[in-house]
This record gives C-alpha cells, structure tokens and sequence, in this order.
C-alpha cells in the first residue's frame, strides 16, 4: 500500500528542510536538516518519479548546485550544475583531454528555481538562474543546455535585475500542452513559448510599471510570482511588484484585480488543485516589503465571482512578516492544504482551505519556498 | 622584452580547509605545480568534485577563498599565476564571513 504522508518542502537561508504529516495536517514531523548553513533557494518535488526532490543550493563559499534527494529528502547527491554558455565545458565532468577552456566573462550567481518537466517528457528538468538565464536537462540533470531562444530575447537589452538580481524565478509548463510554456524574470517581465522553447514572446500586456517612466512597456515588469489556475491553465494569477492581476488568455493581457487594497504589493501566489478558480495573496506594504495591517493576512482571490475574502485575520499572526515570492504553496488534497512560509522562519499551515490556521512548532531559519509534495491519491 | 624561463614544477604541501573534504580532498595533499593556478588544476584533475567550486567558471576565484603560499595571501585576480616554486607550504581557507 502506498506511503499516505505529505511532505512539505522547504528551502532557507540555512539549509533544505523537509516536514512530514499525515493526511490529517495537524502534527508534523520535521526531518534532520540537509545542506546545513547553505542558502536553498528552492526545493520541489518530481511528481514523475516518487520520492524524487530536486534542491537549488546557493552555497556562500563553493557557489551554486543542483541536489536531488531520491528517497524523499533523507539523502541528497550533488548533480550537474549549469554554468554560463560560453563555456564550452558545461558538464561539470573533467576535461581531462587539456584542450583550451573558452571561459564566460560572467559566471552563474545564483540558482533559483527547479522545475520538472511536463509528464509526457519525464527525464526533463528546467533550471531558472541569475543572471536571466533558464536551463533544459533532457537526462534528469547529468547535464544542461543554455535556452538561448529565451536568454538571448531580442528584448534583452530592456531587462533589469529586481532587488534580488536579474532572476529567472518563475517557470510553468501548460499541463495540458508540453510545447507551452511560461517564465518569469525580474525584472523583464514574463515570457510565453507555444513551440517548446523555440520562440517566445513577450506577456506582459497590461501590467504596470510604476518604477519605469512608460507606464505599460512590452518588457520590464517586475514580475514577483506567477501560478496557472488548477482547473483552466489559460487562466494565471500574478503577484507583480506593480500590483496583483489575473490573465484569462494564457498571458496575452493582464487585468489589475489588486485595487481592492490600498496597497497590492507582494511576492507570493498560489493556486490550489482541489479549488478552481481561486488563488491566494499575501499583501505586504510596498515600502517595508512586510505585512501591514498588523498581521499577517492571506487573501483569496475567487476569479468567478472576481471577489476577494480573507481568510485570515491579522489578529491571529499579529507582527510585520515577509513572505518572499515562493513562499505560500498548496497540496492537491481536499480540503486544501496552504502553507505559508515566512522570512523569519514561521511555517503556518491550514488544513481546511483557510478556515483556521496553526504554526508548526519549529522554528525554521528565514524561509525561501515553499512547495508541497503529495502522496499518490 | 625580457625572456623568462617558466618556473620549475615544484612538489608543494596542500593544506585544504575541512570544509572541502566533502568534494573528494583530504585535509593534506601533495601536488606538483608551478603556479597557484595550476596546483588548483592538478588538484580539480585529482577530484573532479572540486571543480568550480574553489574557482568559477571564468576562472577566478570564488568570493570566500582564500590562497596562501607559505603564508602570504595571493589575492583574488593575479594570485592565480603566483608561483609556488621554492614555497613548502599553500593553505586553501574559507574567508571570515557569513550571518
């Protein structure tokens, strides 16, 4: 019979951390810590291979690597790691052969997320790194390819790096379609393939920029975080540095839904697969970058009705909390699991949908990510 | 311009900071090397694990390590190509930093 636990996956400033529960969602089990003192900028599940975890590791001395765990975090191996394309040695293999080394001007400086790659492409991996770069494996990350067709956008030249670097944070792939895709970077803004990876075209129609002197430019948007809607994947929710959107034509125009709040700031979003047509924002004050009115407050988004509820009041947390942009995740239970992640090192769960809310009693260092790794339903 | 013989392959202790060991070196080495930047080759041939992670991929060294021969800090750029012939001792550290 199989393993009915959830398992939720966290990456800090010091290291990946892996919480087990039951079902239930009430008691949690933390596990020994891995690569301790590290910054993990992201940890996810391979939903194609069980038990499967990929870490982005951004090691302060050794610089970055990708781990994979293949017995649901208990070990962790190092596995290839991209490194800027003018090498000609990308495989981080010894050339023993002592051929000249064409050496990049820059190297890679962070790595920032992993994504595993659509179901009908199982040993594909995409990497997003800094400095606007994504990455294909086509082996289950032994080795990786620079996506030049995105890297080298012809838009290139009006990208800027956001507060955290020029990342590539945000990656999705169209379950229903391999060939579309979707990235964020900041600050460039979000890009949209529909011929896996050839071409892409700017998705940013709508979106405001209120650090630019144009106020809707085709690139450049500071795009913090971006989820498909768990039933409609044309449908996406954006928590963008210029406000809170929502595109029903897989990203060819952006509609502002943030106006409800006096300040539609924020990093993270999620959407849940047991609740089509919802979506989940926590705002934070644009300024302090931390929650405002109080507490901390998650909202949801109900897309059909286009109202918003909270589903937390900021009496519950009461403090200014940071939540960064893969912060808040949800399980694929019903009733939704959602799970937020602070910078402060706070893991707070609900396990019926937003209804009630409660801390896992552990304190985590300042928290990354946040992603879910459910058992087989 | 003046003509200068390389300097000769020179069989110097290594001396790696604990933290390194995770990448396949002992705490002591041997190599043979003419220059900073060839002992870190010699040694990234004998642990392939070790590669870029004392150096990146442009070459240089990363941020938070530190070269010593016989123990003078060879700095970040041209440190690479100082020579270690005649030196007994280079210690590869970790810079204090961190918080």
């Amino acid at each position: 019979m199989a393993e009915k636990k959830i398992r939720v996956l966290l990456g800090t400033r010091k290291g990946a951390y892996v919480a087990e529960s039951d079902l239930k969602r009430r008691t949690w089990k933390v596990l020994p810590v891995s690569n301790a003192g590290r910054e993990v900028y992201h940890v996810v599940a391979d939903p194609r291979h069980p038990g499967h975890l990929y870490a982005a590791v951004n090691d302060w001395m050794f610089g970055p690597m990708v781990h994979r765990s293949e017995d649901g975090g208990k070990h962790w191996k190092e596995i290839g790691t991209p490194l800027m394309p003018s090498s000609k040695e990308r495989n981080p293999q010894m050339n023993l052969d002592g051929g000249e080394v064409q050496r990049p001007k820059h190297a890679i400086t962070n790595l920032w997320h992993v994504e595993p790659g659509h179901p009908d492409q199982p040993n594909t991996l995409f990497l997003g790194a800094d400095p606007h770069k994504l990455f294909r494996s086509d082996d289950l990350g032994r080795s990786w390819e620079p996506v030049s067709s995105i890297n080298e956008h012809p838009t290139k030249k009006d990208w800027a790096p956001g507060a955290g670097g020029p990342c590539m944070h945000t990656i999705l792939i169209d379950p229903r379609d391999a060939r579309r895709m979707y990235v964020g970077m900041s600050a460039a803004g979000t890009f949209r393939t529909d011929d896996g990876g050839e071409t892409w075209r700017a998705a940013n129609r709508g979106v405001e920029t209120p650090f630019l002197p144009t106020r809707f430019p085709e690139v450049g948007q500071c795009v913090h975080h971006v989820v498909l809607d768990a039933e409609d994947p044309t449908t996406a929710y954006r928590q963008d540095h210029g406000g809170m959107y929502v595109s029903h034509d897989g990203m060819e125009s952006w509609k502002r839904i943030g106006k409800f709040f006096d300040d539609d700031f924020g990093f993270a979003v999620a959407s849940a697969r047991t609740l089509p047509g919802r979506a989940f924002f926590i705002p934070l004050e644009g300024r302090s970058r931390v929650t405002a009115q109080g507490g901390l407050q998650v909202f949801e988004w109900n897309d059909p009705k286009k109202k918003w509820r909270a589903l937390m009041s900021p009496k519950a947390f009461p403090g200014h909390y940071g939540v960064h942009r893969e912060g808040m995740a949800t399980d694929g239970l019903a009733p939704a699991g959602i799970y937020v992640g602070t910078t402060t090192g706070q893991l707070i769960v609900s396990a019926d949908a937003g209804k009630s809310w409660r801390q896992v009693p552990f304190q985590f260092p300042g928290i990354h990510s946040v992603q879910v790794a459910n058992p087989p339903l | 311009m003046t003509w200068e013989p390389p300097s000769p392959v020179h069989m110097v202790e290594v001396h790696l900071d604990a933290w390194i060991r995770e990448f396949g070196p002992r705490t002591r080495e041997q190599a043979e090397a003419r220059t900073v930047e060839e002992l870190l080759e010699v040694l990234e041939v004998r642990y392939p694990r070790l590669r870029f992670k004392l150096r990146d991929e442009t070459g240089k060294l990363r941020r938070y390590v530190r070269v010593f021969v016989d123990g003078e800090d060879v700095g970040r750029e041209q440190g690479l190509q100082a020579p270690i012939s005649g030196a007994r001792t280079v210690d590869i550290l970790h810079s204090i930093a961190g918080g």
